[in-house]
């Protein structure tokens, strides 16, 4: 009867003494936070790109920040998961629409910074809930051992031509900037007609990879000839030393235009740090962070007067004008249209 | 009490009462075995039931997406993916495993430290190192275009690649076990069986193998639970498993009812695994460990040495030697290394304390839980059971954001600490714990214990003195297991870790973010070192228990 109680009391009093223990060791917790002062970020922007921001940040400010670095729409699901006691106060998105998604279900907080009105309206919140940080066009990546400046077609459009047969790459809509871009082609082209272009590619073996940069390694490893990604990943493919050329599509009178995705931050709803918050946000439009910002990452500047270095300034091409609002209206439709992609 | 207890024993034993050759029957459960019982299943259970009412309340839209055509598709693709595997791992691992433990090839000391050092290298590090090489502008595939070959030689994209690189890099769960069974398993059978007239192959077929069949089924289930649960590795190697499209709901759609709809049905395939390993059990048959008798035979190999060794080699070389070499190329030089080491040593800090502390409570649950198991028939021993070895079925990232949930509104302040980070990896891993004290715990015939009772050991002594010794290397390998998976997990920690605590994993995965492969490479190499040393000392530990030559 009583066997159980006296042979597993060591046990549970070890185990529970162990949790105790262990639970008490790490509260304070080697590395981890010091809860209470300190501004807390969620980045999916990577950690070389935003690190140098958050470091000036503190000098400048002399405030405390944490870090926690991860895919956008990995943060994005947390911080809907977190909403009864949110731990973030500061969202820095790769992809704005990650923002509208978070801002339609009530997770962000809206604020607009002075710095911001320089900023094209398709590249903030019409609300306020968040705001450009930097771009990304849509471009055509090719490999210059295989084929010449010139046979690049100048449209997205031409694409499906036979000779391209297997041999162009993009990545998934689980990678955003992807979804945005076939968002973009439903609201230019109509569903039907996207919808057919689209699985014109696919019938010309337009190979889906994981992400973006399977895409640019792909192409410069010379797997593909042709790549539909980022402006940054030809610099970073440069940088990396693979023979890689640039096209930005579709820029004649009657082209659509390169889609242009902004990096974005926000305010998360209930941050505990709300005035921090917004010295935050003021700090990341500043000049100075935005040359960081810029430089490290080969980013397209969106505020005004800012020096692209050597990425392609916003007012050197073709943009398309089309609203976050509006990619996130056409989202559940995009997705639907486009299954397993 | 516990005099009491030892009392009572001696009163009964001295009324003359006979229950040593009786299994223990406990009818009632007593209050602290109770509370520890409801602690585990809540502990374990919670995040599940957090899951089944999200997938409920994703209502209509969660069942017609469940019953649209791709549902099953997935169900068949990731089904075959983890059979492959396991017969795979199997293939890889038990060859080694008797090699190793019963013949005399030289050398087979340190070729059973490496031949588990594949468990030191997670999966999703060996998938890229096959990608680099089998990829289509690997070396092989090169090589093969430039001696005129037209397209690609080899394929490591899709299924078979998912296949090979799941097999290589989890067969060690397979070799641990059943080199541990067949250590400490009694020669007298085998004895009896070559006195009968058998020779070695007929004695391992008809008296080691049945002998072996729960270390087995154990090591091919730990296999299987992986190979459904793994996300990093089959998302490079571009394998739809459910996983992966859990994965594209969250993070394309948002639909976290979807996902947690999709989770449901992986949870309550791992649950049918279950039901048929512990059906495939029930007619177990107890067998005496050997304590302290004479040692396994060995066999003079012969002129099978070089085959022996070759065989020993090859598995080592795809499984080890292959990547290591690898990586090291890619890190460079030893100074990019230290470097590494140098910048990131509270890294290592949070990575081995986390995983040890996970794995040392993950080994204490498992004992009580197995003891309970195998003491204790009925419905508490099932749900004990079914509560404990579904979070291995959880995938890392539903497993997180589960916890998120629950622990951000009801303990907030245990959330947003690193104890989150061990808390995910206990849930995770308890299942290895158990299988491991459970495996052993099944071949340690219960009578011992009874009979040390009736010489007047208390209960508690009884256990200490006879059960524990001899499910020793069982409990051993299960917190070696859970040390090591917890050290190499990803996809709950990138959720569960505070803002500022990163462990090696995350570390790997934000350098291969930023395409920095000397760094990926080296932190890689210093998780590989890191849970190797463990490894090298329990074997050390386990030989001294064994007493092998």
């Amino acid at each position: 009867m009583t066997l159980f109680f006296s042979s597993f009391r060591p046990t549970l009093f070890c185990s529970i003494l162990l949790i105790v223990v262990s639970v008490s060791a790490v509260m304070p917790g080697p590395g981890g936070p010091e809860a209470g002062s300190e501004l807390v970020i969620y980045s999916g922007r990577k950690e070389s790109a935003i690190k140098p921001v958050v470091d000036l940040f503190e000098r400048k400010t002399g405030a405390k920040a944490v870090l926690k670095i991860g895919k956008t729409s990995g943060l994005a699901n947390e911080i809907l998961q977190e909403r009864q006691h949110p731990r973030a106060d500061i969202f820095i998105a790769t992809e704005a629409g990650v923002c509208e998604v978070l801002a339609r279900e009530g997770a962000l907080d809206s604020y607009a910074p002075a710095r911001a009105r320089s900023i094209p309206s398709e590249y903030k919140s019409s609300k306020g809930f968040w705001t450009g940080i930097s771009g990304r066009a849509r471009v055509i990546l090719y490999n210059t051992g295989l084929v010449k400046n010139e046979e690049v077609p100048g449209s997205v459009l031409d694409l499906a031509d036979p000779k391209w047969n297997g041999k162009i790459a993009i990545a998934r809509t689980l990678e955003r900037t992807t979804l945005s871009w076939l968002g973009a082609l439903v609201h230019v082209l109509g569903e039907a007609k996207a919808k057919a272009y689209i699985d014109g590619l696919l019938r010309n073996g337009l190979k889906v990879l994981p992400d973006n940069s399977d895409v640019w390694r792909g192409v410069g490893s010379g797997e593909f000839a042709l790549g539909l990604t980022n402006s940054p990943n030809y610099h970073l493919a440069l940088k990396a030393g693979l023979p890689v050329g640039v096209v930005y599509p579709d820029q004649g009178p009657s082209g659509m235009g390169s889609l242009v995705n902004p990096n974005a931050v926000a305010i998360v709803k209930g941050a505990r740090h709300l005035v921090l918050a917004r010295r935050f946000v003021d700090f990341i439009l500043s000049q100075e962070a935005q040359a960081i910002l810029v430089r490290q990452a080969f980013e397209t500047p969106l505020v005004s007067a800012m020096d692209a270095g050597e990425v392609r300034p916003l007012s050197s091409f073709k943009s398309l004008k089309l609203s976050q609002e509006r990619l996130a209206d056409l989202e559940e439709r995009t997705i639907r249209l486009f299954p397993g992609f | 009490m516990r005099g009491g207890m030892a009392k009572g024993n001696m009163e009964r034993a001295a009324s003359g009462e006979t229950f040593i050759f009786r299994r223990p029957t406990i009818g009632v459960l007593t209050p602290v075995a109770a509370l520890g019982a409801v602690f585990i299943i809540l502990l374990t259970a919670s995040p599940l039931l957090n899951l089944f009412i999200a997938a409920l309340a994703a209502g209509s839209r969660g069942l017609s997406s469940l019953l649209s055509g791709s549902v099953p598709t997935l169900l068949a693709k990731t089904l075959l993916l983890a059979t492959l595997a396991t017969l795979w791992a199997l293939l890889l691992g038990v060859p080694p495993a008797w090699i190793l433990t019963r013949t005399d090839l030289p050398g087979r000391r340190l070729f059973r430290v490496l031949g588990l050092l594949p468990l030191a290298i997670p999966p999703y590090i060996g998938a890229l190192t096959y990608i680099t090489l089998l990829g289509p502008v690997g070396p092989v595939n090169k090589a093969y275009q430039a001696m005129g070959g037209s397209g690609q030689l080899v394929n490591i994209y899709g299924l078979w690649g998912g296949v090979l690189v799941l097999g290589l890099f989890t067969y060690p769960y397979i070799l641990l076990l059943a080199g541990s069974a067949l250590e400490s398993s009694n020669p007298a059978m085998e004895e009896a069986a070559r006195a009968a007239g058998h020779g070695p192959m007929g004695i391992f077929v008809r008296v080691t193998l049945p002998l072996l069949r729960p270390s087995l089924l154990a090591g091919s289930l730990l296999v299987f639970l992986y190979a459904l649960s793994d996300f990093a590795a089959v998302s490079f190697l571009r394998v739809t498993t459910f996983t992966t499209e859990i994965y594209h709901q969250l993070n394309t759609r948002f639909d976290q009812r979807g996902a947690a709809a999709l989770s449901a049905v992986l949870v309550l395939l791992t649950l049918l695994v279950l039901v048929a390993q512990r059906k495939n059990l029930g007619r177990r048959s107890f067998v005496q460990r050997r304590s302290g008798a004479k040692p396994p035979t060995i066999y003079p190999l012969g002129h099978w040495k070089v085959p022996a060794l070759i065989c020993t080699y090859l598995v080592l070389g795809g499984s080890v030697f292959l990547p290591i070499a690898l990586l090291l190329y890619q890190a460079g030089s030893a100074a990019t290394i230290f470097q590494t080491l140098a910048s990131g040593h509270r890294y290592l800090w949070n990575s081995l304390w986390t995983a040890a502390v996970a794995a040392t409570a993950a080994t204490v649950l498992a004992l009580f839980v197995s003891y309970l198991i195998d003491r204790r028939k009925g419905p508490v021993g099932l749900l004990l059971t079914a509560a404990t070895q579904l979070g291995y079925a959880i995938p890392g990232t539903v497993l997180g954001l589960s916890l998120i949930l629950l622990y951000n509104t009801y303990v907030p302040w245990i959330y947003g600490t690193a104890a989150m980070v061990v808390l995910g990896y206990l849930l995770r891993y308890l299942p290895q714990a158990v299988q491991g004290s459970a495996a052993a715990l099944s071949q340690v015939d219960p009578n011992l214990e009874e009979a040390a009772r009736g010489l007047g050991r208390s209960s508690w002594q009884a256990l200490r003195e006879v059960t524990i010794p001899l499910i020793r290397p069982g409990m051993v390998a299960g917190w070696t297991l859970v040390f090591i998976s917890s050290i190499k997990e990803l996809a709950a920690t990138l959720l569960l870790r505070p803002a500022g605590f990163d462990t090696l994993p995350v570390r790997i995965w934000i350098a291969t973010i930023e395409v920095d492969f000397a760094v990926a490479a080296s932190t890689s190499l210093i998780l590989i070192a890191t849970t190797a040393l463990p490894l090298f000392l329990i074997r050390r530990l386990d030989s001294g228990i064994s007493q092998l030559d």
